[in-house]
This record gives C-alpha cells, structure tokens and sequence, in this order.
C-alpha cells in the first residue's frame, strides 16, 4: 500500500519555478529518502503535502485521501519535524508539548516523557532559554509525541550534534519497526544512505531519479584502484565503460559501468601489485546524478 | 465545535496586553470624570474659556461647547481618546492574530496540527473577541459606577452609556480591519508600528475632516462614525453609520477566512 501517492505535482511561485510535474509513491513501512541540494525544491513538495502551501496543478494522496481536501484529517497521523524550529518562546517546554498534545484525541503524556528522557531534553525550561540544538530536540518530541504513522522530516539533523543524530536515528529506525513510514529530506547523503531503502533525488524541481540506494549502487559506476608491477600504456584500460581514467606513475584509478568480467580480465592479464574495487557511496552516485549536464 | 485548546492559548497570550489596555482605557475615562466633579462648580469660566478658542481648535477635538457642561459632554471630550486607544488595542489584537505566527515562526507548528484553517481562525477570533468584551464590560462598570457617584440624573445615565458602549463597536471595526490586514499583508516586521500607523492615519482624516467641515469625510475614518454630540442630542446612533460599521466587519471577516484558507504559507 502507498502512504505517499504524489502525482504531478507543480508549484510555481509566481513565476518561479518551486516543482514541475513531481511524482513519487512511498510505501507502507518503508524509509524513503528525498534527496537535492538546497533550492530544488524538497520544502515546497513536503510543504505542499502538509497543505501548507498549494499546488498549482497535480495532487497528493497520503493514506489514499486528497492532502488538500483531507488536510486536517490526515494530519492526524503525520508527524512533522521541519528544518529550522520555532515555538512559542515564552511556553515552558512541558507547556508547549502539552499543548501539541492537545491536538489529538489521545494520551501522549507517558510518550512525552518517555522521549524527553531519550533526548536529554529539560522540560522545565522556557522555549527562548534554550539552545538550537536544545529546540531541536524540542521539535523531535513535538513531533514524534503522538505516535504518527507517517513521519515527514525536513532537513532533520541541522543542529544536533553527533550524540543526539545518533539517538535520533535509532529513535526513527524504532518507529519505523513498530510500523511507521518515514519521508527524509536531506542534503546530507551519509544519513539517507545509513536509514534509507529508496530514494528520489530531484534537481531543479524535477525528479530526476528514484530507485533503491542497493539497485543503484549495483548499476552504477565502480571505482577501481590498480597498482602496478610496471608502468604500462596510459591507454590500456581506455576501454568502453571506463570513465575518469587516471594514472600515476604505477597507479592506475578509474570508474567502470559495464560487464565486470570484461575488466577483470584486463586486470588478470598484466601483473599487479594491489587492487581496490568500491562502490560509489550515494554521494558520488549524487554528484554524478547532478555533474550529468 | 471551536477548539477550546487554540481558543485558551490565544486567550493566555492575549492576557497580559489585555489586562493592561484595559487598566488604561478606564484610567483616561475615569481621570476625566473626576476632573469633571472638580469643575463643576467652575464650570461656567471653563466654557467661556472653550467658547473663546478658535473654531477649528474646537472641531478638531470635537469639542462641544454647548454640552461642556454636562457629564456627558465633558466625558465625550476625553472619549475620543479613549476611542483612539481602544482602536489602537483592537487592532494591534487583529493584526498580530495571523502574522503573529508568520513572525514568530510558529505558523509551520500550528498548521501542522490536525485543524483546519478555518478553525484556527475561528479559535483566533474568538480570543480576540473574548478579550474585547473583557475590556469592554470592565470598562464600562467602573466608568458608570464612577459617572453614577458624582451624578445621578438617570436619563443622562442612558446617555453616558450610549457613547460609553460605542467604545465596544469601534473596537470591533478596527479587530476586523487588523485581521484583514494581517491576512494581506505576506510579512508585518511590527504589528505595533502598522496599527499605530493605520489608527493615527484614520484620526488625521477625521481630523481634517471635523476642520475643513467635510461631512462625507466621516465615512472614511470609523473613529468619527459614532458622534457624541449627536447621541447626547438623539440619544441614539446615526443609521447610516451604523450600517457601514456593520457592514465593514462583516465583509473584512469574510473575506480574512477566504483569504486566509486559499493563502500559501511560505517557509521560514
């Protein structure tokens, strides 16, 4: 079943673009990574499933009801955590979670404590004592406090230091145990890769990829690093598939898309000291998404 | 059904800013009732000395010297301060009722809440209004108890009422001029300093208006559409007035619901 069903959704700001004709699913259960730099539009399509802002044409469907229509009703169930958190500063902290709290017709008095204690939050103090990355963690609780199904997190991790992304991190791979479904919007490659199965990436306000991290690792590049015996012709390995081909004196580095057999062989046919052959992380996946034009 | 958690949040942060128009409005009134009780006795020198001012000095601050001499009439002098404050209160309250959130950011965690748009502004609204009543009841209780002391001719009760409850309807005026504003408006830096400024701007044209002896120029400014001088003569209010109020805050509160539901809520 599709939590998310996002169907040519355009937003333009006046005449600026926001997106252009976005369409992704997100399963039930699944982590669901949306990945771009700053700009191409993560905010406005996650802004407009929270009908925070309009589209100019196309839909959404979360939990298979129009976001727009079924706002307030779908809300019930989705937690947001947005990138840069504000509250109301002269609330105490319990004061501001409580009244979140009051927004659903249950008992999140226990949960909030719970997650107060997992996050090291203070609950007596007042909103405008607290630090960035204090409030951040505000925001974690405020919005995990209800136990949603569907988690949104925009840009999550700004702000928290490498202590706290890490509870945070287990905290969301619990939540997404027990059955919640989790869209992360990030810039920072290393945490999507680490929770993810699928991502999207977009570029410009436009999808430009959607895949499994794992499928898209597998039909991508590889790196290879050789090193030699003996120096031998810079144009050896200038073979179909190869890519950025690199050589060093004895070392030999280049990337390599193609039947891995074909370059094995090349590699056993001339004597070798060393050999590394990676996986591009996403990161180089990514940025060799957006070197493309 | 409103949602009482929206309506008791506003009422709280509302309170203090409440508590302390409030105190005021009825200072300046009741500073001037007993100013009255003082110069009663005098208060023969103190006309002639009005009837000697120049007349547009007189317009201007809608002095009326023939009734100078009644509670009333020298309550009405210091009202229109009152007026002036009261709509400064109100909207400063409309105003700050959306673009609060735009400025304070928090516009992202309520909108985020299972409510409706609609509802928010129902629970907002509501607030405001509750705030205004509170002020207004407030008001006047301690200024009738105060003008009943030091008079207690009944009919000119009737009156002192009739121009103190005009304080409540231009206050309603100006709550849904600031709520209109503040859906429009896409960011207000100081909702203070836009009030201020809308308030004063429609008290200058009055102003003008009350000199230069304009009488279509009271149309435009909603401080002038409850005259004093007229309620103490009829002892009631001018129709037409009185519909164009009416009619100003239905349709500015209608349309800050269309336009509120139909907005984009931009990121911070």
């Amino acid at each position: 079943m599709n939590v998310i069903e996002i169907n040519k959704l355009t937003k333009f700001y006046g005449k600026a673009r926001g997106i252009i004709d976005v369409s992704f699913n997100v399963e039930e259960g699944e982590i669901f990574g949306f990945i771009g730099p700053n700009g191409a539009g993560k905010s406005t399509t996650i802004r407009t499933l929270l009908s925070l802002i309009y589209p100019s044409s196309g839909s959404a469907k979360i939990f298979g009801k129009d976001c727009i229509q079924f706002g307030p009703e779908i809300k019930k169930e989705i937690g947001y955590l947005p990138s840069e958190v504000f509250y109301y500063d002269k609330m105490k902290v319990i004061d501001l979670l409580k009244y979140s709290a009051s927004f659903y017709k249950k008992d999140c008095s226990k949960r909030i404590k719970e997650l107060a204690e997992i996050m090291d939050l203070d609950l007596k103090k007042r909103i405008d004592d607290l630090s960035f990355g204090n409030k951040k963690k505000v925001g974690i609780v405020q919005g995990l406090l209800h136990e949603p199904k569907l988690i949104i997190l925009d840009e999550p991790t700004s702000g928290l230091d490498p202590l706290m992304q890490q509870k945070f991190f287990e905290l969301l791979e619990e939540e997404n145990k027990k059955g919640a479904t989790i869209l992360l919007s990030s810039h920072v490659l290393n945490e999507v890769q680490r929770l993810c199965n699928r991502v999207a990436i977009i570029k410009e306000g436009k999808i430009i990829k959607l895949d499994t991290i794992s499928s898209m690792k597998e039909d991508n590049y590889k790196k290879f690093k050789i090193e030699l015996k003996s120096a031998v012709d810079k144009n050896y390995f200038n073979i179909d598939g190869v890519n950025k081909l690199e050589v060093k004196d004895k070392v030999i580095s280049f990337m390599y898309r193609g039947n891995i057999n074909t370059i094995i062989k090349k590699i056993s046919a001339i004597e070798i000291v060393n050999v590394w052959i990676d996986e591009l992380d996403l990161e180089e996946i990514f940025m060799h998404y957006y070197e493309k034009e | 059904m409103m949602a009482m958690n929206m309506f008791l949040h506003e009422l709280k942060t509302n309170r203090k800013s409440t508590i302390i128009w409030t105190c005021s409005l009825v200072a300046v009134a009741v500073l001037f009732i007993a100013l009255f009780s003082s110069v009663q006795n005098d208060i023969a020198g103190f006309k002639k000395y009005l009837e000697n001012m120049p007349q547009y000095m007189k317009a201007a601050f809608d002095i009326s010297v023939n009734y100078i001499n009644t509670l009333e009439g020298f309550y009405s002098f210091a009202f229109t301060f009152v007026v002036l404050l009261g709509a400064i209160q109100t909207m400063n309250l409309g105003a700050s009722i959306i673009s609060k959130e735009v400025h304070d950011k928090t516009a992202d965690f309520l909108l985020t809440k299972p409510v409706s748009r609609r509802a928010i502004m129902t629970a907002k609204l509501m607030a405001a209004l509750t705030s205004i009543v509170i002020t207004n009841a407030v008001y006047l209780i301690i200024t009738c108890f105060a003008a009943s002391i030091i008079k207690t001719n009944v009919s000119h009760m009737n009156k002192f009422f009739l121009i103190s409850i005009t304080l409540f309807f231009v206050q309603l005026i100006f709550l849904s001029l600031g709520v209109i504003v503040s859906v429009i408006v896409p960011k207000i830096k100081s909702v203070i300093s836009v009030s201020l400024s809308i308030v004063f701007g429609f008290y200058i044209i009055g102003m003008l208006g009350s000199v230069v002896g304009e009488k279509a120029i009271r149309y435009i400014s909603p401080l002038k559409y409850f005259d004093t001088t007229y309620i103490i003569k009829n002892t009631g209010y001018e129709t037409s007035f009185t519909v164009l109020g009416a009619v100003i805050i239905i349709a500015s509160i209608i349309a800050s619901y269309l336009i509120y539901m139909k907005k984009d809520i931009h990121a911070v």
